[in-house]
């Protein structure tokens, strides 16, 4: 019925091609790969050999791939919940103090239930695994009901519930009504832990192919799927991303910031609650007990894996493993000569070399859409 | 009008184009001393350009700025500084957390010292009835105190030719009338020159000695204030322009009242209040058209209108049921559709798809247990797009692809769609080319004309007159006249854009 101005065309813009996206990860991270090599030798160690030790610390030596996969499981659960809060455009840079609070929860379960009424292990773990994200939820939507009620950045406040949430389970880990764990036979001095988690109540972790293998792996799977899906197929994904885009267009069209916004950021600290309670069930950290320092930077880490993997959950399983592989394989760098701290240079570099890319590509785009935004507007 | 002396500042065919926009042509001005110069015009009439083009702000393409009789170049503040020349700008640039004094020193380039400053402030304040506390926080003054501050400023570099670009424009009347008062005194004392840059009648007549009337960047009229009258201001300033567009105005309405705002109030800064109980009803099938200089009130109304911001009084009442103010999607829900002033603004998502856009709201979208339907997503967008003729690669195109003519489309396809009962069309046509501006204002007259009641925000004089039924004008904060039938003419649209209700 009507009349299509045809001065108007629309049929010549283009987006970035994958060979090129593809070709310019390629180049920075082998950049950042012959940097590092040059480190090393510049330290008087060998690239080669380096190389090798952390291939085999990682993967190819018995049983190491099992523990890379446990280390990779909670940096990827951290990363899932900070891709939702990302995408309602909220910074949640706390995923550190919540997945700690969501472990001391577990923790609290695991010590309560498990070591003093020795509940079924089974109930236990679900306990501990329920309890660790009601904790991580805890403590993300304190941020949120300060951002919402009260208008302040959760960039601040989720980062200042890291130092709180390392005080209060530091707290905890001083009363035994808490978490300490009571004085051992023959223990000198009380260490600031809990008692371990009831073997009955740990994650199981079948051996496949001599490594074991913790079935924490699956959930994550199954959880990097659900949040894949509940973005971009549910109605509830489209109202957040929405909101994530333009929050006046949102409030417009019916989306109420506060609810999901809140809800989001709710999730994202559950994520990281619930990467707390399985690093707890896991024993790859802290062999089954909660101390101070049991975060171990896998808050941290998971946030840099959201933020490199662009909000998207394939790319970040994947940078995930890679991640943890650079940290299981720096634990047979010793034998090299080579100071253990080089892996912490080298993960930086890969880092900056999987963001730069997408900074670079992101730059180009918003040029394009303006160029074209401007030609268009004045035609 | 002629006057004696020689003019202290003289413009001679002065030009500016941005692109292929027009700013200022051939425009002549001559400042004489001791006189106050009002430069009157319609928004986008050129005012402001012209002015940054005196303090070398803007470049002039074509055209002589002449001192004293010397020609001369102005290539940045700074050269216009040593020439005397000082423009006090429409949005303050103050330093909120700094006092007083360290307002008026900054921009100084010998050593700082205070004692002086503050003097200065202290002597020039008194001087010229512009008292200020020099000690005081900009933060803590109202907004008549902190331009006071702007331009005891300005008058510190002691300038013979003061520029004020749209000085009242935030100002109470009160505050307004003392600011001419120390203007006058300024003029009358200070041996100085003043350019007083507005678009308000009465200010224009009251304050000033000669008027020059822009529209368009022409010079339209040039007089002496006591010759001018409003009317004859008005008519310069909206001008007789031929009719571009051949379009039937919607028919005279009949219909019941769909939408009634009563006393509706948006609270502002400083006490001032953006909507001032504000009332509008809108009837079933016409065309309302809403006419008013920027800044009084319109942006205000839209956006409670879009559910962006509630009222901190009065109501909106819809098919007689109040809808709530304020609530995500509440006006949307409650039958009221929004072109935006600003489509980027609240109006589309840039980052998503066309297809996504078109079901922002996604009633139309949604599956069960939660889930899009992906089907009748793109069913529903394909039709859409064929429907409004959104010229577009597909569905899927991102929305930043498509030509703002096309996003535009997209914005209009999506409101109507879901069969509201008021369209409120915020400048619809603004940055369009003329095939789109034609599209747009057939869906208006269409709209109309299936039983719609339409509200028509506009600034183009040309578009009221021809679309609306009825026009009613904004000033301060609430509707000041309505004009309907054959009262639609151009004297009186522009008396009451510049606040005159006789």
């Amino acid at each position: 019925m009507m009349t299509r101005d045809r001065a108007e065309s629309s049929s010549n813009v283009s987006t970035t091609s994958w060979i090129e996206v593809v070709a310019l990860y390629v180049m920075s991270i082998t950049l950042a790969l012959m940097l590092s090599a040059l480190l090393v030798e510049a330290t008087g160690g060998s690239a080669g050999t380096v190389v090798e030790a952390l291939v085999s610390g990682s993967l190819t030596s018995p049983g190491r791939w099992g523990q890379t996969i446990g280390i990779a499981v909670p940096i990827l659960l951290v990363a899932l919940g900070t891709i939702v809060s990302t995408r309602g455009a909220l910074v949640n840079i706390g995923q550190e103090g919540q997945l700690l609070i969501g472990a001391g929860c577990g923790a609290y379960a695991s010590v309560h239930l498990g070591n003093h009424h020795q509940w079924p292990g089974g109930v236990v773990l679900v306990a501990i695994i329920a309890a660790g994200i009601a904790g991580g939820a805890l403590w993300a939507g304190i941020a949120a009901l300060l951002r919402y009620k009260r208008n302040v950045p959760e960039v601040l406040s989720t980062l200042l519930l890291v130092a709180i949430a390392s005080q209060v389970v530091a707290y905890a880990l001083r009363r035994e009504s808490l978490l300490l764990a009571p004085l051992g036979r023959g223990q000198g001095t009380q260490t600031q832990q809990t008692l371990a988690v009831p073997e009955s109540a740990r994650m199981p972790s079948p051996e496949i192919f001599g490594n074991e293998v913790s079935l924490s792996l699956v959930l994550a799977l199954l959880a990097a799927f659900m949040v894949a899906f509940a973005l971009a197929r549910t109605i509830w994904g489209f109202r957040l991303t929405v909101l994530g885009h333009n929050a006046r267009v949102a409030q417009r069209s019916g989306v109420a910031a506060a609810r999901y916004g809140g809800i989001a950021m709710v999730t994202s600290g559950a994520f990281a609650g619930l990467a707390g309670a399985v690093m707890l069930v896991g024993g790859d950290f802290g062999n089954y007990r909660l101390s101070a320092g049991f975060a171990a930077n896998i808050g941290w880490t998971g946030l840099l894996v959201a933020l490199v993997s662009r909000g998207r959950v394939l790319p970040a399983v994947l940078i995930a493993f890679i991640l943890a592989c650079l940290r299981t394989g720096s634990g047979f760098l010793a034998a090299t000569g080579v100071e253990r701290r080089i892996t912490d240079v080298v993960q930086a570099l890969l880092i900056l070399a999987l963001l730069i890319p997408p900074a670079l590509l992101y730059v180009r785009e918003r040029r394009r859409t303006e160029a074209a935004l401007d030609s268009r507007d004045l035609s | 009008m002629p006057t004696e002396s020689a003019p202290v500042l003289r413009v001679e065919g002065l030009t500016k184009r941005f692109g292929s926009v027009v700013a200022c042509e051939r425009v002549d001005l001559s400042l004489h001393p001791r006189r106050i110069h009002g430069i009157l015009g319609e928004n986008g009439a050129g005012k402001t350009t012209l002015m940054r083009m005196l303090v070398g702000l803007h470049t002039p393409d074509a055209g002589t700025i002449e001192i004293d009789g010397q020609p001369c170049e102005i290539s940045n503040p700074v050269d216009a500084a040593t020439y005397g020349i000082a423009m006090v700008h429409q949005h303050l640039s103050l330093v909120e957390p700094l006092t007083v004094w360290e307002n008026v020193a900054l921009g100084d380039n010998h050593r700082l010292d205070p004692a002086q400053t503050r003097d200065d402030v202290v002597r020039l304040g008194e001087r010229y009835g512009l008292p200020v506390d020099p000690n005081a926080v900009v933060a803590d003054l109202p907004i008549g105190l902190r331009q006071r501050v702007e331009i005891l400023k300005s008058l510190r570099r002691d300038p013979r030719v003061l520029i004020l670009d749209e000085p009242t424009a935030m100002l109470t009347p009160d505050e307004a009338h003392e600011l001419f008062g120390a203007i006058k005194q300024l003029v009358e004392e200070g041996d100085r020159t003043v350019a007083l840059v507005s678009h308000r009648l009465d200010e224009v007549i009251e304050a000033t000695n000669d008027i020059t009337v822009l529209r368009r960047g022409v010079v339209i009229e040039r007089t002496a204030s006591t010759d001018a009258t409003a009317d004859s201001l008005a008519l310069a300033m909206i001008g007789t322009r031929p009719v571009a567009l051949k379009v039937r105005t919607a028919t005279a309405s009949t219909g019941r009242v769909v939408l009634r705002i009563s006393d509706a109030v948006v609270a502002g800064v400083e006490g001032q209040r953006q909507l001032d109980h504000l009332n509008l009803t809108l009837n079933a099938g016409e065309i309302v058209g809403m006419a008013g200089i920027e800044n009084n009130g319109q942006h205000e109304l839209i956006d409670v209108l879009s559910s962006l911001r509630s009222l901190d009084g009065g109501q909106i009442r819809l098919d007689n049921n109040e809808v709530e103010t304020g609530s995500p999607g509440a006006m949307e829900a409650a039958g009221i559709a929004v072109i935006p002033a600003d489509r980027r603004d609240s109006g589309v998502v840039l980052e998503m798809s066309v297809a996504e856009n078109l079901a922002l709201s996604d009633t139309p979208i949604a599956g069960r247990l939660g889930l899009i339907d992906l089907d009748a997503m793109r069913t529903s967008a394909e039709a859409l797009i064929d429907e409004y003729g959104i010229d577009c690669v597909g569905p899927d195109a991102p929305m930043w692809s498509l030509s703002g003519g096309n996003q535009q489309r997209v914005v209009l396809a999506r409101e109507l769609c879901r069969n509201p009962k008021v369209l409120i069309a915020a400048y619809p046509t603004r940055g369009l080319d003329v095939g789109a501006v034609a599209f747009l204002n057939e869906q208006l007259l269409a709209a109309a004309a299936r039983g719609l009641a339409v509200l028509l925000v506009s600034n183009e004089t040309d578009e009221l007159l021809t679309l609306a039924t009825r026009i009613v004008v904004m000033f301060n904060g609430s509707v000041i006249g309505e004009l309907t039938g054959d009262e639609r003419d151009r004297t009186r649209l522009g008396l009451l854009l510049g606040g005159r209700t006789s």
